[in-house]
């Protein structure tokens, strides 16, 4: 279920409702590609995915990856200092990433599936968050 | 449903294949027996960077061209998630198995080309030991189902290659000297213990030779035992370059080594023998800035020359032969003789 989005008093998103976002769309992301490839392995991918952007959104780094989801707990703290739109386009480079990845591995057959479920939402966050 | 049912079973007997595999050629070989119950491809491919290998399971008619495809794309993909630089293809040893997978009027062109795959890595523990591939020359032959049933597969191989993993390395901790990377005296044991029964039973010579470095102790006296580790490690070195492809090296103890040399007759073992003393006597060792000049003490004792009865009294007659060389002033190889052994004066 899509986060409810509310604006804080200087009518800008705050991290924490930028967090919550994708904090759901990965928890989708994770849900559906976990049960095409397995637990392993998209662990193996975020990790890898997290480590190339790292650099440039080091607020990434605090990300937790295990096999038995992905965590953006540790990230809130690391993320008081950052401006939205910075966390944002951190997610949507990782996502991106994440997506070249899957088709590195598989052609079409991931993102064909994770597309129509997950991908609008993505969409969505974006549009909703370029707005501002 | 009961297609569903078909398949699972299969998987099942897949991955029950894969886990009681004990080595990799195994382990491909049940996959590829069992996948085309599952999966139409054209190549099934797994690589393991640990040697680096590539084993590729194929279809009978698949051209040339396709498998060096698949090789290609294979080694770019794990590029890809290894994030490692580019893997130097002639390094890795390629393995291809051809097998009938389709009826003959479906036979591959000659001029096919890889139009679709599913690679995966083979993960575990956070660590990529590999990716396994499969393969085809039609558009759009794979579908969600056939990755999901891959990536069972492909983590059960993971798994059992981890386990091929650390079971190589506690391989290597049980055979291997951790100083100088020779054999180990457990590992000479054993490997005595073949070599003196082949003999033994064929007839056919076998020849120990025990070294032993002359006055190491001032060495390690003198320089410290960090620079005669060096030394030991040195020697080692030249002992291992020194002898044949079949010959066994290993570290006995201490400053000794010990030198199996298979079908090897007195002279051969002789003249094996002196090649290393002399080579000991001419390299100039660095001990703590300095060079040192060091020499070796040798024994060889022989089956049947010796009429040795077991391996043990094998053992026994080339450090007989060893001591004689000491006492005989050091710097020497001496042929055991019963008594006091023969021994030669360097030249």
């Amino acid at each position: 279920m899509a986060p409810v989005l509310k604006e804080d008093k200087g009518g800008k998103w705050s991290s924490d409702l930028v967090l919550d976002l994708y904090s759901n769309l990965l928890g989708e992301i994770w849900e559906l590609v976990s049960a095409l490839i397995g637990e392993a392995i998209l662990a193996f991918l975020f990790t890898l995915a997290i480590r190339k952007l790292g650099e440039k959104y080091a607020f990434l780094n605090s990300l937790k990856v295990s096999e038995d989801g992905i965590s953006l707990d540790g990230a809130r703290e690391d993320c008081r200092t950052v401006a939205p739109i910075e966390i944002h386009r951190g997610f949507q480079s990782l996502i991106n990433q994440l997506s070249q990845l899957f088709s590195v591995l598989a052609e079409g057959v991931i993102n064909k599936e994770l597309f129509p479920k997950v991908f609008p939402k993505v969409k969505e966050a974006e549009r909703i968050i370029s707005q501002k | 449903m009961r297609l569903i049912f078909k398949n699972l079973n299969v998987l099942r007997s897949t991955i029950n294949a894969i886990s009681t595999s004990i080595e990799i050629k195994e382990i491909v070989e049940s996959a590829g027996n069992n996948l085309p119950n599952l999966f139409d491809f054209s190549s099934f491919g797994v690589f393991w960077k640990e040697e680096p290998l590539l084993f590729l399971y194929q279809e009978e008619s698949c051209p040339p061209s396709f498998t060096q495809e698949v090789v290609k794309n294979m080694i770019k993909v794990f590029s890809i998630l290894g994030e490692e630089s580019p893997i130097d293809a002639d390094r890795i040893a390629l393995q291809v198995e051809k097998r009938k997978l389709r009826p003959k009027q479906m036979i591959m062109d000659p001029k096919a080309t890889l139009k679709s795959h599913l690679t995966l890595p083979l993960a575990v523990e956070g660590e990529i030991l590999g990716c396994i591939s499969l393969n085809s020359d039609q558009s759009n032959a794979f579908d969600a189902q056939d990755l999901q049933f891959l990536s069972v597969i492909g983590y059960q191989m993971a798994a059992t290659l981890k386990h091929f993993q650390r079971f190589s390395s506690i391989k290597n901790i049980a055979i291997y000297d951790t100083l100088t990377g020779l054999y180990n005296r457990r590992y000479f044991e054993e490997r005595l213990g073949v070599e003196a029964q082949k003999s033994f039973y064929s007839g056919t010579p076998l020849s120990l030779v025990m070294v032993d470095i002359d006055l190491f102790k001032k060495v390690n006296d003198t320089f410290g035992h960090t620079e005669g580790d060096q030394i030991l490690c040195k020697i080692s070195s030249l002992l291992k370059t020194s002898v044949r492809k079949k010959d066994t090296v290993a570290r006995y103890g201490g400053e000794e080594f010990i030198l199996i040399l298979p079908e090897a007759g007195l002279e051969e073992s002789f003249v094996i023998a002196e090649r290393i003393r002399r080579l000991v006597e001419d390299t100039p060792f660095e001990v703590g800035g300095a060079q040192v000049n060091l020499t070796i003490s040798m024994g060889i004792s022989n089956f049947p020359s010796h009429r040795a009865k077991s391996k043990e009294e094998l053992v026994k007659m080339a450090d007989q032969a060893l001591y004689d060389a000491k006492r005989g002033g050091r710097n020497k190889v001496c042929i055991y003789t019963g008594k006091s052994s023969q021994w030669t004066v360097p030249i």
